[in-house]
């Protein structure tokens, strides 16, 4: 099973990280394609700029957002969507995802992925929202899975909430939007509110899926935050082939944000993924 | 409870910490850790990122307060100004008016610095299209500035202070003592040139678009030959991007 929008299987790539901009520019080392975070290159006519202009002629480039904020009660931001669908034209993004989180509300960002209560309001709130945007980018935008450390407790009178992943597909189908299934997210939240990661994966809509993450993560022993620190366990790598396995083959891509080691340190990691993967099905 | 409810509730306690008894009513316990300290996750994140992201732009302000000093300013920051914006890139433009003194004078070098990153670069001027102004115009013409370029006046050396630190030598907080810096993008790389009280009469004139031959009598006794070099340096240097006759 291939992906139901047809976005290519770009292969095994890269979150591109400043630290690595004068590497990749200067020695054009041979990697599938890079995740852009998208809001870097926003609110910024300058450097960012001028070394993703650099990077996106050389490499395929997907976006990846932080500030959506898709399930917020605040009104979507136009001058952001704006920028955003810019961005997209000028880099020729092959797709744009961002996660399914709010983060902020009258006006403030914290900048964080702030979680959702899984209840109908929020479902059909956020598919309005999808809907809006796809609308205005004229393509699909892909949504993460992310990780969360609570979850919201239904009201005495209220049903009860959704499982993540239940609210995930409901929204996939009501938006007609595609996924981004982040592996190492799945497998954090699983241990800090106890399910198991193997009864999510049976419950992804698959041909939903154009693209997985892994990272590294912090184990505190209480609960796992997902710092994007570090190698990915192998908990992780085998959950990804699981997955990638259910996909039919989907493009893959490392995230590393903290300490983050030496280019060829980082992307030897993200080529782990094709131990546990197997071959790209399609080509970009 | 409505979405809207819940997100109210929600980033207030994560960003004020209001209402925080509400932790157990609304949300519920994991398998180690209660309500409260799960949402406490949530607002030991909020804070500690918004504190490296002005750690960032701020690296030798840092090393002049203190860890402790600098992490107290930090904190009073975050409580003051929340982000509103959907990236972080302008979040630390308050920092001098949150310092005094030699303090607010780092600051104000450091985000000039950030200014002129995301500032776009333009081809610069050369001295062979300087050349081509007709000479009855010349006197009249005036100069276009780059846009990543920022003219500082301190009352403190700033400018000395960040490249002794950048140069590791552990300065000492200097006292006070008039200052002038131009902090410009050529390419990739941001530039720091220390000005003397005519070089900044002259350069400050150059840039404010006033006509050639007045902004360059500002010199006041420099010797015509000193003058002619500055102009040479600051032209190659790509701190103007054209000229427009007058």
């Amino acid at each position: 099973m291939t992906n139901r929008f047809g976005l290519p299987d770009l292969g095994v790539g890269l979150g591109l990280r400043t630290v690595h901009y004068t590497h990749i520019v200067e020695a054009q080392p041979e990697v599938d394609w890079f995740e852009i975070l998208s809001e870097n290159y926003m609110q910024t006519a300058g450097r960012p700029l001028e070394w993703l202009d650099a990077i996106a002629d050389r490499y395929p480039v997907v976006m990846h957002g932080v500030s959506l904020s898709i399930g917020s009660t605040d009104p979507l931001d136009r001058a952001y969507l704006t920028e955003l669908r810019a961005l997209r034209d000028r880099t020729r993004a092959r797709w744009v995802s961002d996660h399914l989180c709010w983060t902020g509300v009258s006006g403030k960002n914290t900048h964080d992925l702030l979680p959702m209560p899984y209840t109908e309001e929020a479902l059909h709130h956020v598919a309005g929202r999808v809907r809006a945007v796809q609308d205005f980018l004229g393509a699909p935008l892909a949504l993460e899975n992310p990780s969360t450390y609570v979850e919201f407790a239904a009201g005495q009178m209220a049903p009860p909430m959704m499982t993540e992943c239940e609210f995930l597909g409901r929204l996939a189908e009501e938006a007609d939007c595609a996924l981004l299934l982040d592996v190492n997210n799945v497998f954090v939240s699983a241990f800090n509110h106890g399910f198991d990661p193997r009864d999510y994966l049976a419950a992804v809509p698959f041909d939903r899926v154009v693209q997985m993450h892994v990272a590294g993560h912090t184990h505190h022993g209480t609960h796992i935050i997902d710092s994007h620190i570090g190698p990915v366990v192998d908990d992780v790598w085998r959950l990804l082939g699981d997955a990638w396995q259910r996909s039919g083959g989907t493009s893959v891509l490392l995230e590393w944000d903290a300490e983050i080691p030496s280019f060829e340190v980082t992307h030897a990691e993200a080529l782990r993924a094709k131990d546990y993967i197997g071959p790209r099905r399609t080509t970009p | 409870m409505t979405l809207r409810d819940e997100q109210l509730w929600f980033a207030g306690a994560v960003m004020s910490g209001t209402a925080l008894d509400e932790a157990d009513r609304r949300l519920t316990a994991g398998p180690t850790l209660g309500a409260r300290e799960r949402l406490d996750v949530y607002r030991r994140g909020y804070e500690s990122r918004l504190v490296e992201c002005i750690a960032d732009d701020y690296p030798v302000l840092k090393i002049a307060l203190g860890d402790d000093a600098f992490d107290a300013l930090c904190r009073a920051y975050v409580a003051r100004f929340p982000s509103v914006a959907p990236n972080l890139n302008a979040y630390g433009r308050h920092m001098p008016e949150m310092c005094s003194d030699f303090a607010a004078d780092l600051a104000r070098l450091e985000w000039a610095i950030v200014e002129v990153i995301h500032e776009p670069s333009r081809a610069p001027m050369t001295m062979e299209s300087l050349a081509a102004v007709a000479e009855e115009t010349w006197a009249g013409a005036h100069l276009v500035a780059s846009p990543a370029l920022r003219l500082l006046v301190s009352e403190y050396p700033a400018n000395d202070y960040f490249q002794a630190v950048r140069d590791g030598h552990g300065p000492p907080l200097p006292t006070a003592q008039p200052s002038a810096t131009v902090v410009y993008r050529s390419g990739l790389t941001v530039w720091r040139m220390g000005l003397t009280p005519p070089m900044h009469r002259v350069l400050a004139a150059l840039v404010g678009g006033q006509p050639l031959e007045a902004a360059l009598s500002l010199a006041g006794g420099e010797p015509e030959e000193h003058v002619t070099a500055w102009f040479r340096e600051w032209v190659s240097s790509g701190l103007f991007v054209g000229v427009e006759a007058g």
